[in-house]
């Protein structure tokens, strides 16, 4: 089993296609970065004090209007009482400091999704597509080993990519803003107040229920690209689905069971925001949710690929 | 020897929603012999090697390699198993080497060691380290036989191996071939279309079309034909009459003028020197006699009804 993991690995790795993906992630976050510290020049030093003035003051006057919209509205309302805690308890905001750039990186995970999704698709139907398949199931190792060795190798995949863009991002922004206020707090507003939160805590959390939706999309990819001879069709179908289902789910909103659609759960970092899909949804429900889909397609996967004639 | 054959098809049938492609094939393949199996395009040969291999299942009937059916016992079986299904495709973006290491990876007790001995058996010492996708195809070919070689199989299965190869390489081919079965015991199985080919390689052949098995034998019987009867051609001033002159005599099989102009006949060996008496006598002139070699070209042919594509 270590072996055919070692062997997947090879195939990813010693593969340019795979670090010119990773090449354009980093670029990617890179390019980001930059352009936020460019934005939040003016709040570096002092200046984040006048920065938050004047936001709370744009708020105040936004709210003064009577047709605005519902979400904004709650937004500016929450955002308010924590400006003024941060003032009143001179804890610095984080715009101005490398935690700003760190945690808008890790928003970017999108390109990771992106990136697994490619990979994942293309990690079954690729045998397929160039007939490598013939010389890999005739050795001494079960199809059920050989698929469950190229899952762990987009599970171990998707977390280098993971650990990338963080060490990208912190090192990046600790350079562009220099290595202080390492123990600066977060605040949130959550139930009626303002609270402190541990940054670095905060941030794992975000990591952490980014990698359990990648986990999800891999599985998807996957599923798709053990249905597929053509590498191409599977990526392009894995992607189409992924961002398919993502706007779907928007025209869905409107209706109670969309709760119990895919693409409502795969974001868990709505719970870390306080702004479920669905008034009533939790993080145990969502999870419950994706263990199903989880085990659902994993069986899928599993079907197709082991009682699949290797023909043609 | 073991008299326990090294592959045993046993009724084996494979059917494709309602189509029949494998009909009721059995046959066994003993140890240390190089196996034929011949047919035109698309005969099933392929479809027979990936049942044999584990890549298709089995409608009905069974497969055992060493005794150990390829269905329920695939980790068992397959192990004793080398082969090539249609065309040695490998990872392009891979060096040969790093192909090699990957299958080496799959099957225990494949060292390092092992694995240069094959590079070196196969001759590609000097391009192991360069990606695939620059190999030529006699060189992937080569690669595919050590991929197939690498963990010491007592069945070697090559599907249409000498496909892409120039002469020299289906000579060199064949030699290896020998050198395997007399040096480690290995039995080799090979298809083919070309039959010519089959009849250098092979110590026995088996032919299919259509997906039934039509014939089996050795590849003598093949060759040389059956011991009494031969067929002869006499090239002769006027063909036609000669047919009816030589009709008179007893023991003609068959009778024929070939398409540039000679007379064939298919008779014992004795006949020889009466058939020349008879048309010296009736005055028509005789030029030439000689043995016809049947190939196995023309047996197949014949078997198979002019070949015609399944
Ligand atoms: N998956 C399949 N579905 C339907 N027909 C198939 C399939 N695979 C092969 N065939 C048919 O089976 C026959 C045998 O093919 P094959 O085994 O490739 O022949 P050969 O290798 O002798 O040229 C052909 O008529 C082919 O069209
Ligand atoms: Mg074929």
């Amino acid at each position: 089993m270590v072996n055919l993991l070692l062997n997947e690995n090879m195939k990813i790795y010693r593969r340019m296609r795979t670090w010119i993906l990773v090449g354009l992630m980093a670029a990617f976050v890179i390019l980001g970065n930059f352009v936020m510290w460019h934005e939040n020049k003016s709040a570096q030093g002092d200046g984040w004090r006048t920065e938050l003035m004047q936001e709370k003051e744009r708020w105040t006057e936004q709210l003064k209007k009577s047709n605005l919209d519902e979400g904004l509205r709650t937004y500016y309302t929450e955002r308010i009482p924590v400006i003024d805690y941060h003032l009143e308890h001179n804890i610095r905001s984080p715009q101005g400091t490398m935690w700003n750039g760190i945690n808008e990186s890790a928003s970017l995970g999108i390109l990771i999704t992106l990136l697994t999704i490619i990979i994942a698709g293309d990690i079954i139907a690729a045998e397929f597509s160039t007939g490598t398949i013939k010389l890999l199931l005739i050795r001494p190792s079960s199809r059920i080993k050989i698929l469950l060795s190229k899952y762990l190798a987009m599970l171990l995949f998707s977390m280098v990519l993971l650990l990338t863009l963080f060490v990208i991002s912190f090192l990046l922004n600790g350079i562009l803003f220099g290595f202080k206020y390492m123990d600066l707090p977060l605040l949130h507003f959550t139930g009626g107040q303002v609270v402190e939160q541990n940054m670095i805590l905060h941030l794992w959390k975000t990591y952490l229920l980014n990698g359990i939706s990648t986990v999800m999309y891999i599985t998807i990819a996957f599923m798709i690209s053990s249905a597929f001879r053509s590498s191409a069709m599977a990526i392009g179908f894995s992607i189409g689905i992924v961002f398919a289902g993502n706007i779907l789910l928007e025209a869905l909103q409107r209706y109670e069971w969309s709760k119990y659609l895919l693409f409502a759960n795969t974001d868990l970092t709505q719970y870390m925001e306080g702004r479920p899909f669905h008034d009533g949804m939790t993080l145990s429900f969502s999870i419950g949710v994706l263990a199903v889909y989880f085990l659902l397609f994993n069986l899928v996967s599993w079907l197709m690929f082991t009682r699949r004639d290797v023909a043609g | 020897m073991s008299s326990e054959p090294i592959i045993s098809l046993q009724n084996v049938t494979k059917r494709v929603g309602r189509k029949t492609i494998i009909d009721d094939l059995t046959f066994d393949v003993p140890q240390g012999e190089i196996f034929g199996f011949l047919g035109p395009n698309g005969a099933g040969k392929t479809t027979t090697i990936r049942m044999i291999v584990g890549l298709m299942s089995i409608t009905k009937g069974q497969i055992l390699i060493k005794g150990k059916n390829i269905k329920t016992d695939f980790e068992q079986a397959i192990r004793h198993v080398g082969a090539i299904v249609e065309n040695p495709e490998m990872y392009k973006y891979l060096s040969g080497y790093h192909n090699l290491v990957h299958y080496a990876r799959m099957v225990p007790g494949v060292t390092k060691e092992r694995i240069d001995e094959v590079v070196s058996l196969v001759k590609l010492e000097n391009r192991i380290h360069e990606k695939v996708r620059k190999y030529s195809l006699g060189m992937r070919q080569r690669l595919g036989v050590a991929q197939a070689l690498l963990h010491r199989p007592s069945l070697l299965i090559l599907d249409e191996p000498t496909n892409g190869l120039d002469p020299e390489g289906i000579r060199e081919l064949r030699d290896y071939l020998r050198f395997l079965t007399r040096t480690e015991g290995i039995t080799v199985v090979v298809s083919s279309h070309l039959l010519s080919e089959m009849e250098l390689m092979c110590d026995r052949v088996a032919i299919i079309q259509r997906g039934k098995l039509i014939d089996l034998k050795p590849v003598q019987y093949f060759t040389h034909g059956s011991d009494t009867f031969q067929t002869y051609q006499f090239e002769v001033q006027m063909p036609e009459q000669a047919i009816a002159i030589i009709r008179r005599i007893e023991g003609i099989q068959e009778l024929s003028i070939s398409e540039d102009g000679l007379l064939e006949v298919t008779t014992e060996r004795e006949q020889v020197p009466a058939i020349l008496e008879l048309l010296v006598q009736n005055q028509i002139r005789v030029y030439g006699v000689q043995k016809v070699r049947r190939s196995l070209e023309d047996q197949f042919l014949e078997l198979t009804g002019g070949g015609q594509i399944g």
